[in-house]
């Protein structure tokens, strides 16, 4: 069966969770609650879109492209923004 | 060069001198007879000549390696204790080398290397030769360093320093072939452009400050996603000494 039209993300999906180290929404959902702050996996993906949002936002003002909340939900931006965060290491 | 052919020509006229010849000769030398000195140092230039080729192609040249190889002779035969009961050779080799290494030392390459740093070299360049040989892979540094009996760091410093230079106005390539470059016009530079690296601190900058504007929920979900670690150490972050972070610890129980 092919897959539904207008389904698949235009830039591909988000693959950071397939490298070392990196969780899928489902484990930090685990994780999270474990710590005792419960939710599901959807929140998770909800926590980490906004918080990618706060990144994105600035950045699209500065360079006054698209609206940081496509700019967020793209795979390419996620990516980046994962390189960037690991060079400043824990020091963040 | 036709010099020294014709230097090589008269030398191997001399015949090479027996064990006894030797003796004879060096009992002479001790009593002032210049002659027999004479004798001594005509019989034994061709080792001179043969110690100081093996150096020809250590940037200094053959006439002068020669010469340097002949004091050394000389300095030899003065010395010789023929009561020691070694053949000459055995024991002018050693003064013949020393005097052409040192020449090498301060007559070759455009960095000065100390003498013992030269000597140091060649006996790392002998024991890698002689490693491979044995072993068929050149040794590691730390195994150089065993075999000598010196530092690693030394090795390496000595290494680096006794590397050919090369002007980097040198031309490159066929003049006759539409101009030559210089070897400083082909060498790549690989640092990113001032741009780039403008542009990346600017970034960097504007997510910083964007990164202190998350929730703490929003960071931890973040790092997990990411997989980046967070701090060691969270105490760090607060201006408390252990005994408080301890009272409060026992306070909260």
């Amino acid at each position: 069966m092919s897959m539904p039209k207008g389904y698949q993300s235009e830039n591909g999906y988000a693959t950071v969770s397939s490298e070392e180290g990196c969780m899928g929404y489902r484990e930090i959902a685990e994780k999270m609650t474990e710590e005792g702050d419960k939710m599901n996996h959807s929140t998770a993906r909800n926590v980490f879109l906004r918080a990618m949002e706060k990144l994105a936002g600035p950045l699209c003002k500065v360079y006054g492209s698209q609206n940081s909340s496509t700019m967020a939900r793209d795979p390419r931006f996620q990516s980046c923004m994962q390189e960037i965060i690991e060079d400043f290491g824990v020091d963040i | 060069m036709a010099d020294l052919a014709s230097y090589f020509e008269q030398v191997g006229k001399t015949a090479l001198l027996t064990k006894e010849q030797e003796v004879l000769l060096s009992q002479r030398i001790e009593k002032g007879d210049r002659q027999a000195r004479d004798h001594m140092i005509q019989a034994n230039l061709r080792l001179a000549i043969s110690i100081a080729k093996k150096y020809q192609h250590s940037g200094c040249s053959l006439e002068d390696l020669i010469q340097e190889s002949s004091m050394g002779l000389i300095k030899a035969v003065d010395r010789f204790d023929w009561r020691k009961g070694f053949k000459f050779s055995t024991y002018a080799c050693w003064w013949i080398k020393q005097a052409v290494r040192k020449h090498v030392a301060s007559h070759s390459g455009s960095i000065k290397l100390p003498t013992h740093a030269k000597n140091l070299l060649w006996k790392i360049q002998t024991t890698s030769k002689e490693y491979e040989e044995e072993f068929g892979v050149s040794p590691t540094m730390e195994e150089l360093s065993d075999l000598l009996g010196v530092k690693k760091a030394t090795l390496e410093s000595i290494i680096m320093s006794s590397r050919w230079t090369m002007s980097l106005d040198k031309e490159i390539g066929n003049k006759n072939e539409g101009g030559s470059r210089t070897l400083k016009e082909v060498i790549p530079d690989n640092k990113e452009s001032f741009e780039l690296s403008l542009d990346k601190a600017k970034v960097s900058q504007i997510i910083r400050e964007a990164f202190a504007h998350l929730s703490p929920r929003e960071e931890k979900v973040l790092r997990l996603r990411f997989g980046i670690d967070e701090l060691a150490d969270p105490q760090s972050d607060f201006y408390l000494t252990q005994e408080e972070i301890s009272s409060i610890n026992k306070r909260s129980k």
